[in-house]
């Protein structure tokens, strides 16, 4: 047994024990040190490095760290081995997962704009902004030796009185407490009730005088992030908004690694945890304080995220997604309670959970499409969900048709040296000055912040300008020279955005030859998937009349450069539309509205599910698209002019 | 009613293009039908055959073929020999004794080879690099210098070094070679780099990759049929440039040739095998779409030969 420590860079440590030969990076894993690890381990990210300070550590070289730094001590956990008492440090890099992705969501005018309009387009296609959620004030007459009714009866008989019903039900949760409730408060309560027709189901119980607020909470859970609001149930504000990296992403960056870490021993619970205790719960927390309200006043919450991370949130086994036939435990569910997954809300609150209609297309999907109400629309659109897995949708009100591809986490800033969510510091814009090659940036955050980092915006207008100004040839390599272009000793080219002086980050802000790889595979990841299931359809890209973009791209993102680099298909600007994060604004929709909620399902039915690995021509559509910006330049016919030029 | 057949011929049509320089010039492509269909239209420049030698010399050939070059004593013997063999339309020099994990020859070393050879005989002459393409970016940009002036063709510029590589094929006026890797965007992809990069169209022949028969080979048969149609029937420009499938070096390093009758012998004659696997390699790339094709041995090229004139 030996003693391995973590130290942080905000001076706290980790200590715990390890035999000889164990992987440091599970050993950290163990011990809740939190280390990134978006491949899982398998040497492939170099996200894990830590430095060594004192005792040894058996660790291989990789090409993740240069001799000059495996001198300094750097290591890479995942290939690393205990072999006496070891020290490390852990940077912020290694650890920033969890604060990395401080979202955005809602953050600014722009945002809260479109969800505003998200909000009118749902009301105008007729859901009512209604739930079945009440308060009610019964007095009742105390018991006296006389009047023997035992206190269960006493409240149903108050409550049908005061709501006009001829049946209450009161749950065991309720009856537990009861008696001393109804004492405390001199039988004159205030109830919250749910109304159901003719029905009526008593929640809770609580002082009369007690400002109650029947709160709902609102998650969606992406693979990559966790986008949370707090809203007053009975008029749908919004009393407080948060958002953090999934706690699960130093088991992997994927759903796939997820699933397979979900197998080991203890697995589920582990993901679980990270999932509910790591980062729902600490959201919960933030966002009562925030809002000035109590957790257990949260009696309802509706959560939208994929099939894989719905089945990691109620702890079911997930390994059947992952395996052909590819069949998961649950499409719908409705019998889950915030207490039989730990979340730490009033424990009798119905979890709703968006439907899932295929293995890789669940309900973050279902809740976006709700939103983005192509299915009330008689014209032929497409929803675009760019996650860590893009998701589309293509129909009208009439048919949906939907599928899935991996995108990775590039969209979000993920597998992207640079890469970042669009949060202040993240250069959200650019362009580029043909001759000079000179940047020109624009940064979120208020006059003057200097720059971090680039969101998934950024790296579109990146790419495309790069591409436009001949930097980058069409298979993303650099072919231009200049200050600004660096290669490395392997020969990799880089372009520096912003030189280290100019930048708030310790090191230049530049983007690299791998980078722009993994970006232009994401697109072609999509617009293949486009081309595919529009063709399955016998459609063509001119019959789309509307394209809705949702994911944590970020509002500044620049059609125009996401068509030049070929990832949209090309067809008229206009048609485009942003619509920020639908499967968070679906949940509030399917949270406050018991119609949506019964929409979503509807729409969910109405949705087929095409399973594009089944799909021959996908790979080849896939390899064609990986081109800048694509390999049949006649499927890009109004950014001919330019590509000629060159 | 007379039956009357309808002409399978394209609008578009493959683009020719001339290798060497002289009498012995080499053009291929021009086609505009399908494979061997000079029922449809007249099929310009019948598909060539070329034969490999290495800077290796004798040392690195089969027995079956070593025969053949019975007192050589230098690459350059073997070259004149190989010139004179029966139906060799063009001469390969593969240098693959510059694998740096191989013999790793220098680069002066081997281009002094070229030099030699080019200077010995005069039929059109193909360079193939060695395993890798670092190397070759220096490799074939200085064999393109001492070639200058013959029209060779320099195989090849991949996607890891088509700038020097198309660099070089432009400036000393070379006809490039774009090696891909049987797959049809990629073999695209690779052409329009290399146009963009400022070689002209016209100086491109493409190797889409190639396997010997049974090793993945469906893979090459369809990309080839693929490519084939995406530039006839299509018209896709980026697609028109002939092929040139190199089969020897794919075939004799395969076990059903390479493996002794002592090990084997129901396997039969070993010069047998290498020859069968070798024509059937070459005659199934020829049928779906290659322009010209290289072989090693002097009964394969002289049957391939005796194939192609029957047929066109």
């Amino acid at each position: 047994m030996y003693k391995v420590t973590f130290k942080f860079e905000n001076g706290s440590a980790v200590e715990t024990f390890a035999n000889q030969g164990e992987n440091l990076l599970e050993v950290a894993r163990e011990a809740n040190a939190a280390i990134d690890a978006p491949c899982s381990g398998n040497a492939a990210c170099g996200k894990c490095r830590v430095q060594l300070v004192g005792g040894e550590l058996e660790a291989e070289k990789t090409a993740h760290i240069t001799d000059e730094e495996y001198e300094q001590g750097w290591r890479l956990s995942c290939v690393s081995k205990i072999v006496g008492n070891v020290e490390v440090m852990v940077p912020d890099i290694a650890s920033a997962y969890k604060s990395r992705m401080k979202v955005a969501d809602l953050d600014s005018a722009k945002e809260i704009e479109i969800f505003e309009k998200t909000k009118s387009d749902i009301e105008n296609a007729g859901i009512s902004f209604r739930n079945d959620l009440e308060v009610v004030r019964v007095t009742m007459d105390p018991p006296t030796l006389d009047d023997t009714m035992p206190d269960i009866e006493r409240v149903t008989w108050a409550v049908e009185a005061a709501c006009g019903v001829d049946h209450v039900k009161i749950p065991f949760t309720v009856m537990k407490n009861m008696a001393e409730t109804l004492r405390t408060y001199n039988f004159d309560v205030q109830c919250v009730i749910r109304r159901a027709e003719n029905k009526v189901e008593v929640l809770d119980l609580c002082a009369p005088e007690e400002d109650i607020k029947v709160c709902g909470l609102a998650v969606d859970i992406g693979t990559t992030s966790v986008a949370a609001l707090v809203i007053n149930m009975l008029d749908g504000t919004i009393l407080a908004k948060a958002s953090a990296g999934n706690g699960q992403i130093r088991y992997g960056a994927d759903v796939i690694n997820r699933i397979i870490e979900s197998l080991k021993p203890g697995g589920k619970k582990k993901l679980q945890d990270a999932l509910v205790k790591e980062t729902l719960n600490p959201l919960i927390m933030q966002m009562c304080r925030a809002a000035k309200i109590k957790p257990k006043m949260i009696y309802r919450m509706c959560v939208a995220g994929n099939t894989t991370m719905n089945h990691l949130l109620v702890g079911v086994d997930a390994d059947p997604i992952r395996m052909e036939p590819y069949i998961p435990t649950f499409f719908e569910t409705d019998c889950v309670h915030a207490q039989d997954l730990g979340i730490a809300i009033f424990p009798h609150a119905k979890v709703i959970v968006a439907p899932n209609i295929g293995s890789y297309v669940g309900g973050d999907i279902t809740a976006g499409t709700f939103a983005s109400c192509i299915w009330n629309k008689p014209e032929m659109s497409l929803f675009i969900d760019l996650g860590t897995n893009g998701e589309l949708v293509f129909g009208n009100e009439e048919f949906m048709m939907s599928c899935a591809c991996s995108a990775g986490p590039a969209f979000e800033g993920g597998d992207i040296s640079c890469g970042m969510r669009a949060m202040d510091g993240a250069i959200e814009a650019c362009t580029i000055d043909k001759d000079t090659m000179q940047p020109h940036l624009s940064i979120i955050g208020e006059e003057g912040q200097k720059a971090v980092g680039v969101c998934g915006s950024g790296i579109i207008d990146l790419i495309s300008e790069l591409f436009r100004c001949g930097i980058i040839n069409p298979k993303g390599k650099f072919i231009r020279e200049g200050e600004r272009i660096r290669h490395d000793k392997y020969g990799m080219g880089s372009y520096v955005l912003v030189f280290k002086e100019d930048a708030a980050s310790v090191k230049d802000v530049e983007i690299n030859e791998v980078d722009i790889d993994n970006f232009i595979r994401a697109k072609g990841a999509i617009f293949s998937a486009i081309r595919v299931m529009l063709s399955t359809l016998d459609f063509t890209v001119d019959m789309i009349d509307n394209v809705y973009v949702a994911g944590g791209i970020g509002s500044g993102i620049n059609m125009e450069n996401a068509v030049n680099i070929g990832m949209f298909p090309d067809i008229p600007i206009e048609k485009f539309h942003y619509i920020g994060n639908s499967s968070l604004s679906g949940a509030y929709t399917m949270l406050l509205s018991n119609e949506a909620e019964a929409k979503v399902t509807q729409v969910a039915h109405n949705m087929t599910y095409l399973e594009l690995s089944n799909e021959p021509t996908y790979m080849d559509e896939f390899v064609a698209s990986c081109f800048l910006p694509h390999t049949d330049a006649a499927l890009f016919p109004s950014i001919i002019p330019d590509f000629v030029q060159r | 009613m007379p039956f009357t057949a309808k002409s399978g011929k394209f609008n578009a049509s493959i683009r020719s293009l001339t290798i060497g320089i002289g009498d012995k010039a080499i053009t291929l492509g021009g086609e505009c039908v399908l494979p061997f269909y000079s029922f449809d239209a007249a099929i310009e420049n019948a598909p060539k055959v070329g034969i490999e030698i290495t800077d290796c010399g004798m040392a690195a050939e089969p027995e079956s073929v070593q025969k053949y070059y019975e007192g050589c004593t230098s690459v350059t013997d073997m070259a004149k020999r190989a010139a004179e063999f029966d139906g060799v339309d063009f001469l390969s020099l593969r240098l693959e004794g510059g694998d740096p994990n191989g013999l790793n020859k220098s680069i002066e070393e081997l281009i002094r080879i070229v030099k030699d050879v080019a200077a010995a005989v005069d039929l059109p002459l193909v360079v193939c690099g060695c395993k890798s393409e670092k190397k070759d970016e220096e490799l074939l940009s200085k064999a393109a210098e001492v070639l200058n002036g013959k029209n060779a063709l320099l195989l090849a510029a991949k996607e890891e070094n088509y700038k020097t590589v198309g660099a070089a094929g432009l400036a000393c006026k070379q006809v490039v070679g774009a090696e891909s890797s049987v797959d049809i965007n990629l073999a695209k992809q690779l052409n329009v780099l290399l146009t963009q990069s400022g070689v002209d169209p016209q100086a491109i022949a493409m190797n889409i990759g190639s396997a010997a028969a049974g090793y993945g080979f469906e893979y090459v048969i369809s990309t080839m049929d693929r490519i084939k149609a995406a530039a006839l029937s299509q018209g896709d420009a980026a697609l028109q440039m002939p092929i040139i499938t190199p089969v020897a070096c794919e075939v004799w390093s395969v076990k059903e040739v390479i493996a002794s009758e002592s090990d084997i012998p129901e396997w039969g004659s070993a010069k047998e095998r290498g020859i069968d696997m070798e024509v059937e390699t070459a005659t199934a790339v020829l049928f779906s779409g290659s322009d010209a094709v290289i072989l090693k041995h002097p009964e394969s090229v002289a049957t391939i030969s005796k194939l192609i004139k029957e047929l066109v």
